[in-house]
């Protein structure tokens, strides 16, 4: 919580553990209307349920209307889709079920790696309207824990609750005065930090390609044909207004550096990579532990 | 409270198959050293195995139930809508103990080599760690969801070590 006497409403959603803090117990009422936003939420967008707008689309092209939330969230995509060279797209969903990622949790490959269709082949977002030529399988979970905690903040806005922090699971929001400390998790280490922030205002939300025991093994792996260390991208941070955007930019900074994403968007950055080093932007310099 | 049919992650999941691995490099004894149940990736892992390598002193399981001797490998691959970013987990196995412990990545992602571009910021030639636990802060942004693939990976092994 962002200070110690601040109350706490928790509850699972979208296979996560959430939490939202606030000055004042929620009303049981207003804790109603989250849940609800979180079904209604699920109901659109999971590609794992098989009522869910997202899975009739699948089975069936055609123009689907999808809520509110839709019309940020295809800029977003459209926008990132473009600058990682079309590597970061909703379209991946096929991808995922081929290798065994889906409804059912085969958790087996169903053939070889599919790429994923074309956007511009294949799908129309227009606002809050989504529009197929084929069945496809959209996957929008680069950016929908973000995107979800926007909307949780929205209705907490629209209810009068002026401060409050969202917690899902580590992707965090806080509106309202004051900052909260916050720790920057070690990727292979859940127990440390690498650094602090003291957010306020703002998003941060963090994206990571795995955990597993930190570099020193890595040192030792090197790229044959550089004699290098294998370098490449395993913990990202981004903080942005929404967590919409943080989320969908920490997923992005696996694709792109983060200066990139700079002349895009209003964000701050940082990437850590295998060796252990660090690369960051401007607002991260002195959070780091040295 | 709690909204049924919820509980499906809608990110940051998981795929773990089948497949050899190629490491070309060594741990040099920093296996890391495991706690209780999960040989390799539980918290406090990471900076013990910097400084406490502990081959053959890890229990793979506490069930009980006996593995065979051997060298074992799976992927997981993290397979979040960024693509594949695949781990590679190989355990060796001896008298029912973690021996040792390689963990490659197969970097798919030919951007990498972007990330050492120029931009306005800083660089850290090493991050540092500290104990959560001895720092003042109220939450931790992070992606602990994300421990699956390697979690799944050694489950796999498990399963097949038996």
């Amino acid at each position: 919580m962002p200070h110690g006497d601040w109350a706490a409403f928790s509850f699972e959603g979208i296979g996560t553990h959430w939490e939202v803090s606030t000055p004042h117990v929620l009303a049981p009422s207003a804790q109603q209307d989250l849940l609800a936003l979180v079904e209604k939420f699920d109901a659109a967008w999971s590609r794992f349920r098989t009522d869910s707008l997202v899975s009739a689309m699948a089975r069936k092209p055609g123009s689907y209307s999808f809520p509110a939330e839709a019309a940020g969230l295809g800029e977003l995509y459209r926008t990132l889709y473009g600058l990682t060279g079309g590597a970061m797209t909703p379209l991946v969903g096929a991808s995922l079920e081929r290798l065994g990622y889906d409804a059912a949790y085969t958790l087996r490959p169903s053939g070889g790696p599919l790429p994923a269709p074309r956007w511009e082949n294949i799908l129309d977002w227009n606002g809050t309207s989504i529009s197929t030529t084929a069945p496809v399988v959209l996957d929008v979970g680069a950016a929908g824990k973000g995107l979800l905690v926007d909307v949780l903040a929205s209705a907490l806005e629209a209810g009068g609750v002026e401060a409050f922090m969202v917690d899902a699971s580590g992707d965090l929001l806080v509106r309202g005065p004051g900052t909260v400390r916050v720790g920057l998790e070690h990727p292979y280490n859940p127990a440390q930090a690498i650094g602090v922030v003291e957010l306020g205002g703002r998003a941060l939300c963090a994206s990571a390609a795995n955990r597993r025991a930190w570099g020193d093994g890595l040192h030792h792996v090197l790229d044959a044909t550089t004699g290098q260390p294998v370098r490449t991208a395993v913990a990202t941070w981004a903080l942005a207004d929404t967590a919409a955007v943080a989320d969908a930019l920490a997923t992005a900074l696996f694709f792109v550096p983060g200066a990139v994403l700079e002349e895009s968007f209003d964000v701050s950055w940082l990437t850590v990579f295998s060796d252990g080093s660090a690369a960051f932007s401007a607002e991260f310099e002195g959070t780091l532990f040295a | 409270m709690r909204p049924s049919a919820l509980n499906r992650p809608v990110r940051k999941s998981i795929y773990v198959g089948i497949a050899g691995l190629s490491l070309m490099g060594t741990v040099a004894g920093c296996a890391p050293s495991a706690a209780e149940n999960n040989p390799v990736s539980t918290a406090g892992g990471a900076s013990a195995a910097a400084t406490t390598p502990s081959a053959g002193e890890s229990a793979l399981a506490s069930s009980g139930s006996s593995y065979k001797d051997g060298t074992y490998s799976a992927d997981g691959t993290y397979v979040s809508p960024n693509g594949n970013e695949t781990v590679g987990v190989q355990l060796t196995l001896a008298s029912g103990k973690v021996t040792d412990v390689q963990i490659t990545q197969h970097p798919s992602n030919p951007n990498t080599r972007k990330f050492q571009g120029e931009f306005a910021g800083g660089i850290a030639a090493q991050v540092v760690g500290r104990n959560i636990e001895d720092l003042n802060v109220s939450k931790v942004a992070g992606s602990s969801l994300t421990s699956g693939g390697f979690n799944q990976a050694v489950e796999q092994i498990k399963s097949e070590a038996q």
